[in-house]
């Protein structure tokens, strides 16, 4: 089962534009159409049609869509992903869950396996009542072997439940989410990475509140880290 | 018109002028040795023909670019992707100012802003194979190691601090490619910039923490006389995406099967 996809709403076609010249079409604009922009704390986003006013390039909202998300949010991310049933999946869709994100690749031998084992433990620690409000998102660095096919192979032979969402990503959006984890990889000659072992805690608006870099230093900030934002 | 604009993706409103853009340069294909590699790396490894700027990005290009695109102005720019020195040297959002000549190579740019901009100007950024590979070259040889005043030139620059206001890259003398100021005008990011794998701390690094690094255990140095290299790759290595500095530019590239052959 596919976790449900938050809905595109008014909020996310608004725009950031520095001009004050309409503050208050803005303001009610803004109230009318972009409530759950206003209530992320995002006074400065102005729907469209002021900003249309504001400057008529005609891309501008397209432009500055993202720009919905908060400034912290690795949601703002425009890359292009296909999760393992083969549908084109925006790192966007995750907002409103806590995530837990790991970058992998399935043939990996050493290091990917046992941080898989990680997340498990972490979705087990959850109290039954807050798994819901987790996903686990794998994303793996092997654009070309790792296949959303491959994918659901990996998902069926580790046992990886609904929560856990994995994906396949355009090679551009593969490393720019890298490069925004702090997370270094280079395909070897044999076709396998050598790359950093961290596992990133995000919150509901897609912000960094954890991470864990290298095998050790144990769960429990992690542990504590996701139990916060799943109460 | 508003129909070519609807149809580009990623918000992109226009394509830089002939007058910002600067021009490009073949580089034939040829071999690279990477500084590091692992124990199963080939010594060399084999790049492909593509073009590459004659000269790094300038502030008028890069003006061209942020007047396009709002979100990469400097008040507006998501720390995510620029960090706080962000075009710290321009007098205000669309005004380079004294510090940034027209002609000069923009500094203070991340890499994701870098990316971005050559989006925007239809190119991409050049891998670290690509980059070494043009900066290999000497004056007037192919094997620049060899061209003692290319390495002189080099060590100079190295030893000198970063000057207050970049000099106009059209000064640097060419290399045996027609590209100019790859060595000895500003640092310049490469696409691949974090395949680098250190720990950013120097007792780690003769031999990597296979905590940190998967599979990492395998990768070591190969020439360790080349200095400059050294320099680039723990540059390369200490660098987060969102950083800028005052030395730090980049230039673009273009696959070469994309553009159409040079007549006959």
């Amino acid at each position: 089962m596919k976790p449900p996809r938050p809905h595109r709403s008014l909020a996310r076609r608004t725009c950031h534009l520095t001009s004050d010249k309409f503050p208050i079409a803005a303001l009610a604009l803004a109230l009318l159409l972009a409530p759950a922009a206003a209530a992320a704390g995002e006074a400065e986003a102005k729907p469209c049609a002021a900003c249309r006013a504001a400057a008529p390039a005609d891309s501008c909202c397209r432009e500055v869509a993202p720009a919905s998300f908060s400034k912290e949010s690795l949601y703002q991310l425009d890359g292009k992903f296909t999760d393992d049933s083969g549908r084109p999946f925006a790192l966007g869709d995750l907002r409103g869950r806590a995530v837990v994100l790991d970058m992998f690749f399935a043939s990996c031998g050493y290091a990917c396996p046992l941080t898989v084992t990680d997340l498990l433990a972490l979705e087990g620690r959850l109290p039954a009542n807050a798994r819901g409000k987790a996903a686990f998102v794998l994303v793996s660095f092997d654009t070309k072997r790792d296949t959303p096919a491959a994918l659901a192979r990996y998902r069926a032979e580790r046992g990886l439940g609904t929560r856990w969402i994995l994906l396949h990503g355009d090679p551009d959006a593969v490393r720019e989410l890298a490069a925004l984890l702090g997370v270094k990889y280079r395909r070897e000659a044999d076709g396998s990475f050598s790359h950093s072992n961290v596992i990133t805690i995000l919150n509901a608006e897609g912000e960094i509140v954890h991470q864990r870099t290298g095998l050790q230093g144990g769960l429990d900030e992690a542990a504590q880290a996701l139990g916060k934002l799943t109460q | 018109m508003l129909i070519l604009l609807s149809t580009l993706a990623g918000g992109i409103v226009a394509a830089p002028s002939a007058a910002t853009a600067p021009l490009m340069v073949t580089i034939p294909a040829g071999s690279y040795a990477p500084l590091l590699r692992s124990t199963q790396d080939s010594p060399q490894v084999a790049v492909g023909a593509f073009l590459l700027d004659a000269t790094p990005v300038t502030n008028a290009g890069f003006l061209a670019f942020v007047t396009a695109n709002p979100k990469w102005r400097r008040s507006q720019v998501s720390r995510l992707f620029a960090d706080s020195s962000y075009l710290a040297h321009w007098a205000g959002d669309l005004e380079p100012g004294a510090s940034a000549p027209p002609d000069a190579p923009v500094v203070n740019v991340s890499w994701f802003a870098a990316r971005a901009y050559a989006r925007w100007a239809d190119k991409r950024l050049p891998t670290t194979a690509e980059w070494e590979r043009a900066a290999a070259a000497g004056y007037d040889r192919p094997d620049g190691r060899n061209d003692d005043q290319l390495n002189r030139d080099v060590y100079a620059w190295l030893a000198r601090p970063a000057p207050a206001v970049v000099p106009d890259a059209r000064t640097a003398r060419p290399n045996l490619f027609g590209a100019r100021g790859l060595l000895g005008l500003v640092w310049e990011w490469v696409d691949d910039f974090n395949t680098a794998l250190v720990t950013g701390e120097s007792r780690a690094d003769s031999g990597l923490d296979r905590d940190l690094f998967c599979g990492a255990g395998s990768v070591g140095a190969k020439d360790t006389t080349d200095y400059a290299a050294f320099m680039r790759q723990a540059l390369r290595s200490s660098l987060k995406a969102n950083n800028t500095t005052s030395s730090l530019g980049f230039r673009c590239a273009r696959d070469a099967a994309l553009t159409p052959a040079p007549p006959p």
